[in-house]
């Protein structure tokens, strides 16, 4: 049998992993119970998050907006905060998993299982989000970007936990856009997905642009091409087509179960066009 | 509870019986049964597709503290043979391994941690053989033999009809189109996967509680391959968590049987996870399918030349039949004067082909539907036009060359479609398409047969009994899946008692209480086995009212008439409660036995003994023809099914909501075969074993149905009606393939339509048209 | 492990493994076999309960979890009458063919109708998304959770 804790605050949590710095962690359950169940992973003793107050709820701290780590989907989505600020967060956990995944699922778990997949990664790059990393005594600051260091992989440490993830706001953008392509349209893991955040002035100039693709390579894309190249052009069907060769030659996807990298690549590029709908 | 049970009338909806239980979690499924005492088994599976057994090492898995026994091929006493039809499957594994799901071993454990470790410590010593993985290709190898002792080699059988002048027609043809189409195995995905408990007890007597359809045939079979006296064994089948085709024969029964022989008087269960169902359980098969169809200028069908090879995987399970009647409705409700049809169904070491909802039609459906609209477009015609051209009329020979009899609505339901708004508004509602999606509106018809054709009798024995406590009592031969028969039986008896459904109770499928009925399969279980109830319930109507009738010395028995719970002599109004009449019978009479058996068709034109023994040609059809609105995104190629439309003629109806939820769901399952299921299998191992990479529609996916009944009187049919089960999952792929081509201009020869094939599709068109 | 919580409105006080999956301490330690298990992967609904009220898988759970919080199965959902009228709304308009998935569907618009009174179709295709069913194509336990919203039994 293996041990298993349910600690209530940080305190016990620094207690337990202490003790036993080899401990598992798991939040939700949704990604690591499955991987243990397969038998991909079997630890002799684990810990479960869920009940720690201090790593849940979203507050407003100055121009910022913290989310705790196991914050659950479904909190997410009935927020108001994340409603008003970050539409395209939103849009992507409202497609994430399903309902009952979504109960379950927090977007600190989504962030550590760091699959090309998750559904929070392409949004979460775009909006730079930051994730605040702590242990018993220390904390640091950590930029998505640099926290996810390969599919399935953090720079997470033994005795780290993720804590929460910060987010500045930002009422620039005028599209706030996420779509997923999968196999069908719930309880689907990404194909591809596409996250986009533009600033398009009153005469139609893309004053800002981020984008970012997951399932597309080993980790979530965002390239510099693709936004120098939107910046300053006109919000049009033609400069969405002409951005389609330069987004195929920044995707690097692979084969597997689910599509061809072929087709993976023409997706990605072809999502961009999708945008157009936001013309006004 | 405000649930109206007290109508009887045929035609009526009455909730479901057993969906009281079932909402509330009460029904007990075989998978339900757990007792402390209970010892888990589990199953070696191979994990290797063709191999010659060296030795299987048990030693460790023996040894290990919690394991009670494990057992090999060794251990079996009887033939070691199970099938429906060729006995060529062992129970475990003797001689050699003919796919990655075979059984090895068993392994009998005081718990599931145990039994999982001690599987994990079995080893199989084997010597690899050449994989046989191509079914075309696997009817040409001598040397190469799933079966070594097959006298067809790798063939299992072989089916070819010709009619008319065969192909020589072809040169009478003003346009002949050709093409080839290839669909993938589908899995049943039912969603309680293989279960079973069973106990042997001091009498000797082995009792099976198991997820079956066939419980009588099960019991043979165990009997058989255990080497068991068959009055020995004993099947109870409850209500099954889903079947759809897949539980049509043995699944873990003979394994649950020899692990109860083993530890006599305590219960053994065995409930595979979601994994070891797709990888052991069978599909329906996957096909490769060469079509020539020719036609003259007038839009008139005129001759057609087929080949095609089903993959039955190792084992015949049913293979054989499901090709032949893949043959017999190869082509389509049509009528071709001249035709030149072939089938093979071979074995290989991929999964299992089976038995599955529709049985070997909707391959063939998918090609022959596909070709029709190809004709159509090239003679301008509409796809509804071409159709009631050439579909058949009673007494019109179909393309197998026998003679259609029964009630024939395919006109019909083509004429209501035309009809239809959705029919009259498509041009509309394919311009309204918004940006970057493109639509369009394909249509399907078809014929799907009912019952075990000519030769095995399609039989059923109905008992009825008046209780003692005044009640009647059906005794079901025949199992409900889920499909919801049963309450049709209690529709049917209350009817003719003219009794509230609540005065009717119900004896669920079990070899030592009910009697053999045949298999819940082949859209046959209301037609046959109502047959034989309706007989019973007049029977033992007629038999009460004698008694009565002659106890008070009544000049007949019209004087009487059964009203719920009484019988009322009308002549003087006064009235007899059946539990006080009840006392008055002695058991001959207040229990009547009927036998029914279906009718076959008497041609013995153009179809050979073989195919004959393996159930063509049939007697009576159903007929539907659909509609589906279908949107692509052309960004990413995925297709939405916006609306479907189904015109249904099955004759009539006993009660519209069963009839109706058999519609959904088998549409439900053709869509899923049409855009989503896609059983991959490389090299002979399974690749999509979970719910996360084998796709079957969530409530997303699929649109709201509208159903429309023909009602046409079977005049065979108990109340005029006939087979529905099957006939509506038939439809789905070649509707949304025809939805495709018209929005696309493309034709898609692979199943399913995923996103994928189709962007690669209009991605090729491009290429080409630059 | 000693874990007490309270299932269907009684208290359970509970001697398990620690890391026992829930749905096999529901229908094997305490016989409610209402609760069905499909896939063990979350990928199916069938094992559905609700924890504090909020629709959870109990495959992906373990017994751990449990300790202080109300569980309700299906066979919880109504304990006085016989039956919810959600219950009765399913059995109505046949939204049961084989009922595996049933369970599980019932409690996911348990909750579905508390927390939004008027779900349109679509809503309720979304509300039901994560519970597979291979029997009914959906459309009839659309109906019945239609029928149970509005009261129209
Ligand atoms: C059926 C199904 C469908 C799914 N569909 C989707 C989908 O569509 N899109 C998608 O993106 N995902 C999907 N997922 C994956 C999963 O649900 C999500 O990734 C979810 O957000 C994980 O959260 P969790 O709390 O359950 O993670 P857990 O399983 O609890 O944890 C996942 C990993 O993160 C680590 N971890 C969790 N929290 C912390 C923390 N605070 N600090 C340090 N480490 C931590 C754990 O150690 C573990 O390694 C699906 C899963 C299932 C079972
Ligand atoms: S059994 Fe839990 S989701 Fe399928
Ligand atoms: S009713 Fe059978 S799975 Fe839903």
């Amino acid at each position: 049998m293996r041990k298993l804790f349910l600690p209530k605050s940080l305190d016990e949590l620094w207690e337990i992993l202490s003790k036993d710095p080899d401990i598992s962690i798991y939040a939700g359950g949704t990604d690591f119970l499955v991987k243990m169940q397969k038998g991909i992973i079997n630890p002799s003793s684990i810990v479960c998050i869920e009940r720690i107050d201090e790593l849940k709820g979203i507050r407003e701290d100055n121009d910022k907006i913290w989310i705790g780590a196991c914050t659950t989907h479904t909190e997410l989505l009935s927020n108001h905060i994340i409603k008003e600020n970050f539409p395209v967060l939103l849009k992507a956990i409202k497609v994430l998993g399903s309902p009952l995944i979504r109960n379950m699922g927090t977007i600190g778990g989504n962030i550590c299982t760091a699959s090309p997949a998750g559904d929070t990664l392409p949004p979460l790059y775009i909006l730079d989000a930051e994730l605040e990393i702590c242990t018993k005594d220390s904390l640091s600051i950590v930029a998505i970007k640099d926290f996810i260091t390969g599919p399935g992989k953090t720079s997470l440490k033994k005795g780290q936990i993720l804590k929460g993830i910060f987010i500045r706001k930002n009422n620039n953008y005028t599209i706030h856009h996420y779509e997923k392509v999968g196999q069908r349209k719930a309880l689907s893991i990404a194909i591809v997905s596409m996250a986009a955040l533009l600033k398009v002035s009153s005469n139609g100039d893309i004053e800002d642009a981020r984008l970012s693709w997951g399932s597309v390579a080993p980790m979530v894309i965002r390239s510099n091409n693709v936004e120098d190249f939107l910046k300053g052009k006109k919000f049009s069907i033609e400069t969405l087509k002409a951005l389609k060769s330069i987004v195929e030659k920044e995707v690097s996807p692979i084969d597997d179960i689910r599509a061809t990298a072929l087709y993976r690549k023409l997706v990605a590029s072809n999502l961009v066009l999708r945008l157009i709908k936001y013309e006004i | 509870m405000k649930l109206d049970r007290k109508i009887v009338e045929i035609g009526r909806i009455i909730p479901r019986i057993d969906a009281f239980n079932k909402v509330r979690g009460l029904e007990k499924y075989a998978s339900d049964y757990h007792s402390k005492d209970m010892i888990w088994v589990g199953v070696k599976r191979a994990g290797i597709p063709h191999a010659r057994l060296k030795k299987i090492k048990i030693d460790k898995a023996k040894h290990l503290k919690g394991v009670i026994d494990v057992l090999t091929h060794k251990d079996v006493k009887g033939t070691n043979r199970q099938g429906v039809v060729r006995k060529d499957q062992p129970v475990l594994v003797d001689d050699k391994i003919r796919y990655a799901g075979d059984a090895v071993a068993l392994v009998l454990a005081k718990d599931k941690k145990v039994l999982m470790h001690a599987l994990s410590l079995i080893a199989i010593d084997y010597e690899p053989l050449p994989l046989i993985f191509d079914a075309e290709k696997a009817i040409n190898d001598k040397k190469n033999l799933v079966h070594e002792d097959n006298p067809d080699g790798n063939v299992l059988l072989h089916g070819k009809i010709e009619t008319g002048k065969g192909n020589k027609a072809f040169s009478e043809c003003d346009l002949v189109v050709e093409a080839s189409f290839e669909v993938p195995y589908q899995e049943h995905a039912y969603l309680e996967t293989e279960a079973g408990w069973a106990i042997l007890d001091s009498d000797g007597m082995l009792t099976i509680t198991v997820s079956t359809q066939t419980p009588f045939r099960d019991r043979s079979e165990v009997a058989e391959a255990l080497g068991l006296d068959i009055k020995k064994v004993r099947i109870i089948a409850p209500y099954c968590g889903g079947a759809f085709g897949g539980k049509d024969g043995i699944t873990v029964q003979t394994l649950l049987g020899l692990a109860a022989l083993t530890v006599p008087g305590k219960p053994v269960k065995i409930w595979l996870n979601r994994e070891e169902s797709f990888i052991s359980s069978v599909k329906r098969h996957q096909a490769r399918l060469y079509y020539k169809l020719g036609a003259k200028k007038d839009g008139k069908l005129h001759a057609l030349d087929v080949r095609f090879f089903y993959d039955t995987g190792p084992y015949d399970h049913l293979g054989g039949v499901v090709m032949a009647l893949g043959l017999e409705h190869s082509g389509g409700p049509y009528h071709i004067p001249n035709t030149n049809l072939k089938g093979w169904v071979v074995y290989t070491n991929n999964p299992i082909g089976g038995a599955f909802r529709a049985f070997g039609v909707p391959q063939v459906t998918f090609a022959m539907e596909q070709m029709v609209d190809m004709v159509a477009k090239r003679l301008n015609l509409s796809p509804l036009e071409i159709r009631l051209r050439n579909v058949i009329k009673k007494g019109d020979k179909i393309p197998i060359g026998t003679t259609m009899l029964s009630s024939t609505g395919i006109t019909d339901c083509l004429n209501i479609l035309k009809q239809h708004p959705l029919w009259k508004e498509r041009e509309r509602w394919k311009r309204d398409a918004p940006i970057f999606k493109k639509r369009g509106v394909g249509i399907a018809s078809i014929m799907h047969a009912m019952g075990y054709g000519p030769v095995v009798p399609d039989y059923a024995n109905a008992k009825i009994e008046l209780t003692e406590d005044g009640k009647f009592r059906i005794f079901c031969g025949v199992v409900d899946m889920g499909q919801g028969n049963i309450n049709s039986y209690m529709q049917i008896a209350a009817n003719i008692l003219n009794q509230d459904i609540d005065n009717i109770e119900l004896i669920l499928p079990d070899t030592e209480k009910t009697l053999s009925s045949g298999s819940s399969s082949a859209s046959r279980t209301t037609y046959t086995f109502g047959n034989a109830l309706i007989d019973a319930s007049k029977t033992l109507k007629e038999y009460i009212l004698n008694r009565v009738a002659d106890l008070i010395m009544a000049k007949s028995i019209d004087e009487f008439t059964m009203v719920p719970g009484k019988i009322i002599h009308l002549p003087t109004g006064k009235s007899f409660l059946l539990k006080e009449i009840t006392k008055f019978l002695n058991d001959s009479e207040r229990i009547v036995t009927k036998h029914y058996r279906a009718p076959v068709s008497k041609e013995l034109v153009s179809i050979d003994e073989r195919l004959r023994l393996h159930g063509i040609p049939h007697l009576i059809f159903s007929f539907v023809s659909h509609l589906a609105y279908v949107e692509i995104d052309e960004l990413t190629g995925e297709v939405e099914v916006k609306k479907y439309l189904s015109i249904t003629d099955s004759g009539k109806i006993i009660n519209p909501q069963i009839l109706e939820q058999q519609i959904h769901g088998a549409i439900a399952q053709g869509l899923g075969y049409a855009i989503y299921e896609d059983f991959v299998v490389e090299d002979g191992k399974a690749k999509t074993l979970d719910f996360s990479t084998y796709i079957i529609p969530t409530a997303m996916d699929l649109p709201d149905i509208e159903s429309i009944n023909v009602e046409l009187h079977e005049s065979s049919g108990p109340f005029g009606m006939k087979g529905a089960g099957e006939i509506n999952t038939n439809g789905p792929l070649p509707a949304v393939a025809n939805g495709v081509a018209d929005a696309l201009d493309i034709r898609i020869f692979r199943s399913p339509l995923t996103g994928e094939r189709i962007l690669m599709a209009l991605k090729e068109k491009k290429e080409m048209s630059n | 492990m000693k874990i007490r919580f309270i299932l269907n409105g009684e208290t359970k006080v509970i001697d398990v493994e620690a890391d026992r999956r829930v749905i096999d301490v529901i229908r094997e330690d305490l016989g409610l076999t209402g609760t069905k298990e499909a896939c063990g992967r979350g990928e199916c609904g069938s094992c559905t309960i609700l924890v504090d009220g909020s629709p959870k898988l109990s495959c992906l759970m373990l017994a751990a979890q449990l300790e202080g919080r109300e569980i309700i199965t299906i066979e919880g959902i109504k304990k006085d009458s016989d039956m919810h009228p959600i219950q009765e709304a399913f059995i109505k308009h046949g939204a049961v063919q084989c009922g595996f998935c049933t369970p599980g569907m019932v409690l996911v618009s348990f909750d579905l109708l508390k927390r939004n009174k008027k779900p349109s179709r679509d809503e309720i295709r979304e509300a039901i998304s994560g519970n597979l069913c291979r029997c009914t194509g959906y459309q009839k336990i659309v109906d019945a959770i239609e029928a149970a919203a509005k009261r129209e039994l």
